[in-house]
């Protein structure tokens, strides 16, 4: 009895412990973007009012927050198990670049039936965005390039590919406007419909299905299992008969699909094309990895992450829309809170920062 | 007196007790030697000499003036010094400057190198501490590293030396070498404090001895009235048995190594090593640290591959295998770290008992686990294992040293392999654990179970072996039956000695 | 010949003046390793300071209160780093890369704010003629007609940023200060062992090293172009890190690696008006950069296998 307690007790703890961080985060930077919007001479009020109207006040504005958090859930979940798994990877960008890239193509090329295409496009996307974060996994395992650097080389490159074939091999045939740097547009039947009658569409219930799809494969399977320990202590692993070649391409692989993933949704369900800069711009892949960063890499607090994050920039569109304050304040916001995030702010259970300072002397003495 | 502590008591934030109204004194010039079993309050009582912990209560004297140390740097300006059990080196950089480290002989504001070699090579020679100024720390056999060491603390005019667990690391020989060094300096009107559990060592160099047990000085001997045996005895508590181990016949062939050899960076680190383990056999490997077994163990168990060479476990050939198909062929492997191989700090208890076996039946089919078989494992090997540990989803950080050692060891003496290989299974363990997990590998043993035993402690290997084989320099420098023991001869060839 | 000497000069001048921006940031990286503080906020210290480097200049027309300025701003997001990494013990990446997205942020809101754009904002702004850095013209070198295209339109900060390359190298390696950067970057425990405060080292000497990140940014807006565009630094930050990779963290080797990483930039800058597509051009760098990394691991890997 007085057990069964204490771990509720303990759980509660955990829990409160796990929001406060988070929380104090959002609070502390949306006080000092409060500074930044009053020295410019706006009501901090009406433009946060403004900010939560536009992200949530009403249904077409949820709606476009939770196309808007499609994209950055899977770019999250991409984050999330790399991370996890050991390796600092933010390829993310460039694997989704290149997975909206080849979704929008194939979804408008390919002269087989809506349905198919749709499956078909989505399947070239999690291949492409596989293959571009396998590359940097074999970067590393080949030629010890670390990951921070080819990644972020990477994304460079995706972007620039992307932005030459649309450019010049494969710019829309039939767009109007000469300067719009795009392909064509997907025909209404090989787009990703709306659920409601919203703009959200299916998307992102299918990456609903992936936060649920990871959270098993990361709670209750043996890869999970494998994945985790190999981020703890990769030496461990493979004492403990872990293949860690194996882990690597295949976290690389997971993770490439889900952001492949994430920019296909992006091309099927929102713009229906590609668009040239139109990952880069955005900061999908960004926000993904602050929205893990917020969840500690909980899958489905990542996934609740995502849609605050979203909500932050649809709605910081409609404050630039009714005030002075342009959007980009929003980015200012996320980069705090991920400043803020890197440390620990408060404590709400003692425990493991004193264990582990003692695990330590320990390990030392 | 130089030093005296008065009734230092120290409680952790945690409630534990690590000293209890501890009062010692150190005379000048004189060697002390603090004894104590692992987890008897040393390191925290030298700790706090040092300035690393600060006490709860009492008082700290040193030349008959108060002091509060705050940090080491305290510690320091009040001429104390201490060689720690890990070396303190910046390794890329040479003998010299690391001695003059923090007191620089300037030229302006440039170091002024010639000068500095100059003065490290005076003071290497004040003190009979050969050595070379210009060398590289890292390049420095380790009994020369620990002579930097003291020399930092010379070149610091440190007039009390704290010892922690000097000897641990080195060669016999060296360990030679370094009582010579410790009479030296007490004869030149230094004060040392030796803090260590090797009673030869202590009774070879000491004038006074505090025997530690519980956080408590349980009594002070001088050297003149006391023995190993009476040392040994407070220390513990009970006297001390030796083990008596019935005779089993060897059977099959379980684990065999033909013509083994490593070659790392043009050098030979292991170099044709052919032994073998039959089951019902325990065999230990004798050597000083560094001389090739963390090398060979990592060669058997898949961790690093061999350059040639074979190794059979079960008469299957599994060289240069991975670590999953050696584990498959009935190979389980107690690592020589818990933290750096052993465990993963940040995981659950359950999580470091799942470890090896991840895969296999009952904990885990068609790739998915099951959380309620591993919870109720995990509690088994906790219960008996006798780890300290309120429930098996604790963070294996949460756990003491000596408890998480014990939980790698529960782990893979569970999986009953034929084959086991057994590296420093009882580092940071009290004695009593020690004496259980000697027992229950002794019990794998009579099972039929093949025990390849690494122990850096000698007397653990020369109580528990069947049979040992001497490492040295890579090589199998001898081989020796259990009733052809002789720890003499086996010390000599432990340091490239020849063979008899 | 005359032409193909004049053109490789022209080349080997656009390599210079990418080269110093790059080689100024990788001499701060080399600092921030050589203290193991792993600084990945390059990129957005060097895009922030650039963007105050440019603003200081609009609203007051003084060039050194520009470049002053703009030191004191990378200076002081460098010591925001290296707080957050040493003191709070924060995720050296996760501070990084928050330094960056906040950076592109917060100069894009203010470009917003002040010249109503969002995208570039060159010297003829609504204000006025803006003016960068004066161009030196060293009287010897002026008259000779190749070395004179080489040496062409560099500035006083160009030429400082290789004296800092040498003075960098002088303090790490020769003097006291140095001496004990360099020993807490290798062993931590065993300096603060002796009482050496260690945070304090590596913050200041970071923070103080930032303020080169600052002269870069001066380079990129008002060096050899007067402008400031939307994420001007364009990655060099990152690139600056594995320059700093494959020097091993030595400035002078900096020199080297960055003259390196410059070349392929300018290449792509000078090949733009070959018949060759501007975005795959613009890969070049980038593509180069893992090539160097990869291509020099392989070599430090047969080299070491070679000794033996």
């Amino acid at each position: 009895m007085t057990r069964e307690n204490r771990n509720w007790k303990k759980t509660l703890l955990a829990i409160a412990d796990g929001f406060s961080q988070p929380l104090v985060a959002v609070i502390i930077s949306l006080f000092l973007a409060a500074i930044v919007i009053t020295i410019c001479g706006e009501n901090v009020f009406t433009a946060y009012g403004a900010m939560l109207r536009g992200a949530f006040g009403n249904s077409f504005y949820l709606n476009d927050t939770l196309k808007r958090s499609t994209p950055i859930i899977m770019g999250g979940l991409a984050v999330r198990i790399a991370w996890r798994s050991g390796y600092e990877a933010m390829g993310g960008e460039g694997q989704m670049i290149l997975g909206a890239f080849c979704a929008a193509l194939v979804a408008y090329y390919l002269p087989v039936p809506g349905v198919v295409r749709i499956v078909l496009a989505m399947l070239a996307a999690s291949v492409v965005g596989a293959a571009y974060s396998i590359l940097s996994g074999w970067l590393y395992e080949r030629f010890q390039v670390t990951f921070i650097i080819s990644t972020l080389m990477l994304n460079y490159i995706a972007n620039y590919f992307a932005s030459y074939m649309t450019n010049y091999v494969v710019k829309d045939p039939d767009g109007l406007d000469i300067n719009a740097v795009q392909t064509g547009k997907i025909a209404v039947e090989a787009r990703l419909q709306s659920i409601f009658s919203g703009s959200v569409h299916w998307g992102f219930a299918f990456a609903l299905i992936c936060v649920a799809l990871m959270t098993f494969l990361f709670k209750k399977t043996s890869f999970g299992y494998k994945s985790r320990m190999g981020g703890l202590n990769p030496k461990f692993a493979l004492y403990g008969g872990v293949n860690p070649r194996k882990m690597l391409y295949l976290v690389m692989i997971i993770s490439g699909v889900s952001a492949g993933l994430g920019g296909a949704f992006e091309a099927l369900g929102s713009k229906y094309r590609y668009i040239d800069q139109m990952i880069f711009t955005t900061g999908y892949a960004w926000s993904g990895m602050v929205a893990a960063l917020l969840a500690n890499f909980n899958p489905i607090g990542t996934a609740v992450a995502s849609i605050l994050l979203a909500g932050l920039s649809t709605g910081g569109s409609a404050m630039q829309r009714s005030t002075i304050i342009p959007l980009e304040v929003c980015n200012m916001i996320e980069g705090i809170i991920t400043l803020l995030m890197s440390v620990r702010l408060i404590r709400i259970t003692q425990r493991g920062y004193k264990t582990k300072r003692k695990a330590k002397g320990g390990a030392r003495a | 007196m130089i030093f005296e502590m008065k009734d230092i008591t120290k409680v952790y934030e945690d409630g534990v007790v690590a000293n209890d109204s501890v009062s010692l004194h150190l005379n000048k010039g004189e060697i002390l030697s603090i004894v104590g079993e692992n987890g008897a309050g040393k390191s925290t009582i030298m700790k706090i000499l040092y300035g690393l912990v600060k006490p709860s209560y009492g008082e700290i004297y040193v030349k008959g003036e108060r002091m509060r140390f705050r940090t080491p740097s305290d510690a320091m300006a009040a001429g104390i010094g201490m060689v720690q059990q890990h070396f303190m080196l910046f390794e890329e950089m040479t003998v010299a400057e690391n001695i003059v480290f923090k007191n620089e002989i300037r030229k302006g504001l440039f170091m002024d190198m010639d000068k500095t070699i100059e003065t490290v090579r005076a003071l290497s020679e004040k003190y009979s501490l050969t050595i070379d100024p210009s060398a590289r720390s890292a390049d420095c056999p380790v009994g020369l590293r620990q002579r930097v060491e003291i020399l930092k603390i010379l070149y610091q005019n440190a007039e009390i030396i704290i010892f922690d667990e000097p000897s641990a690391v080195l060669t016999p020989l060296e360990v030679d070498a370094l009582l010579e060094t410790l009479k030296n300096l007490a004869a030149s009107g230094k004060s040392i404090v030796l803090i260590t559990h090797k009673l030869q060592e202590v009774m070879a160099v000491s004038d006074r001895i505090y025997v530690m047990r519980a956080g408590k000085v349980v009594a002070e001997r001088m050297k003149s009235e006391t023995s190993i045996e009476e040392l040994a005895f407070l220390m513990v508590g009970h006297p001390m048995t030796t083990r008596q181990i019935p005779a089993v016949h060897p059977g099959s062939r379980l684990l065999e190594m033909k013509a083994l050899t490593l070659t790392q960076d043009g050098r030979d680190v292991l170099k044709d090593i052919s032994i073998h383990v039959d089951a019902g056999e325990i065999v230990g490997i004798a050597g000083v640290s560094g001389n090739g077994q963390s090398e060979l163990i990592q060669c058997i168990t898949g961790l690093c591959a061999s350059t040639s060479g074979q190794v059979l476990v079960q008469g299957k050939d599994v060289t240069n295998r991975s670590v999953r198909e050696i584990r498959d062929a009935g190979l389980a492997h107690i690592s020589e770290d818990r933290f750096v191989w052993g465990s993963a700090v940040q995981a659950t208890l359950e999580e470091n008992a799942l470890m090896g076996r991840q895969d296999s039946a009952p904990f885990s089919s068609h790739g998915l686990v099951r959380h309620s078989t591993i919870r109720s494992y995990a509690q088994k090997l906790i219960q008996d294992f006798g780890v300290k540990a309120s429930s098996p989803t604790q963070k294996m950080q949460e756990l003491s040293g000596g408890n998480a050692q014990k939980l790698v060891v529960a782990r893979e003496m569970s999986m009953n392999t034929p084959v086991l290989i057994c590296c420093e299974p009882t580092r940071g363990i009290d004695i009593g654990a020690m004496e259980s997990i000697h027992d229950k590998l002794v019990a794998r043993r009579e099972e039929g179970a093949a025990v390849l035993l690494v122990s850096s402690e000698l007397t653990e290997i020369m109580s528990l072996s069947d049979r040992i084989y001497v490492l040295y320099g890579g090589k199998i420098n001898g081989e020796f039956q259990r009733d052809a023991m002789d720890d003499k001869h086996l010390g000599l060839l432990m340091v490239g000695g020849a063979r008899a | 010949m005359t032409l193909s000497a004049e053109y490789l000069a022209t080349v080997l001048n656009s390599t210079l003046r990418e080269v110093t921006p790059l080689l100024l940031v990788t001499l701060c990286a080399c600092v921030c390793s050589k203290v193991s503080v792993f600084n990945i906020a390059l990129e957005g210290t060097l895009l922030t300071s650039a963007f105050f480097a440019f603003l200081t200049q609009y609203f007051t027309r003084n060039i050194y209160l520009s470049v002053l300025v703009s030191v004191l701003v990378a200076m002081l997001i460098t010591f925001i780093m290296a707080f957050f990494i040493v003191h709070l013990n924060g995720q050296s990446m996760i501070v990084g890369m928050a330094i960056n997205t906040f950076s592109l942020g917060f100069t894009t809101f203010m470009l917003s704010m002040v010249f109503n754009t969002k995208g570039t904002v060159n010297a003829m702004t609504p204000n006025g003629l803006l003016t960068g850095l004066t161009k030196l013209s060293i009287p010897g070198l002026r008259d000779i007609p190749i070395v004179r295209t080489v040496f062409n339109n560099l500035t006083v900060i160009d030429y400082l940023a290789f004296a800092l390359a040498i003075v960098t190298y002088i303090v790490m390696y020769k003097t006291v200060i140095g001496f004990r950067l360099r020993a807490i970057g290798i062993n931590k425990s065993a300096a603060s062992s002796l009482g050496i405060r260690v945070k304090r080292y590596q913050i200041i000497s970071t923070t103080i090293s930032g303020g080169m990140i600052g002269l870069a940014g001066c380079l990129l807006t008002l060096g050899s172009v007067t402008l400031f565009t939307q994420n001007i630094s364009a990655a060099r930050g990152y690139v600056a890190l594995a320059a700093n990779n494959l020097c091993k963290g030595h400035p002078l080797g900096a020199l080297l690696s960055s003259f390196l990483f410059g070349f392929t930039k300018a290449l792509a800058s000078v090949l733009q008006n070959t018949a060759a597509k501007q975005q795959l051009l613009e890969c070049i760098p980038y593509v180069s950069t893992i090539a160097a990394m990869a291509i020099y691991n392989v070599i430090a890997r047969r080299k070491s296998k070679a000794l033996s």
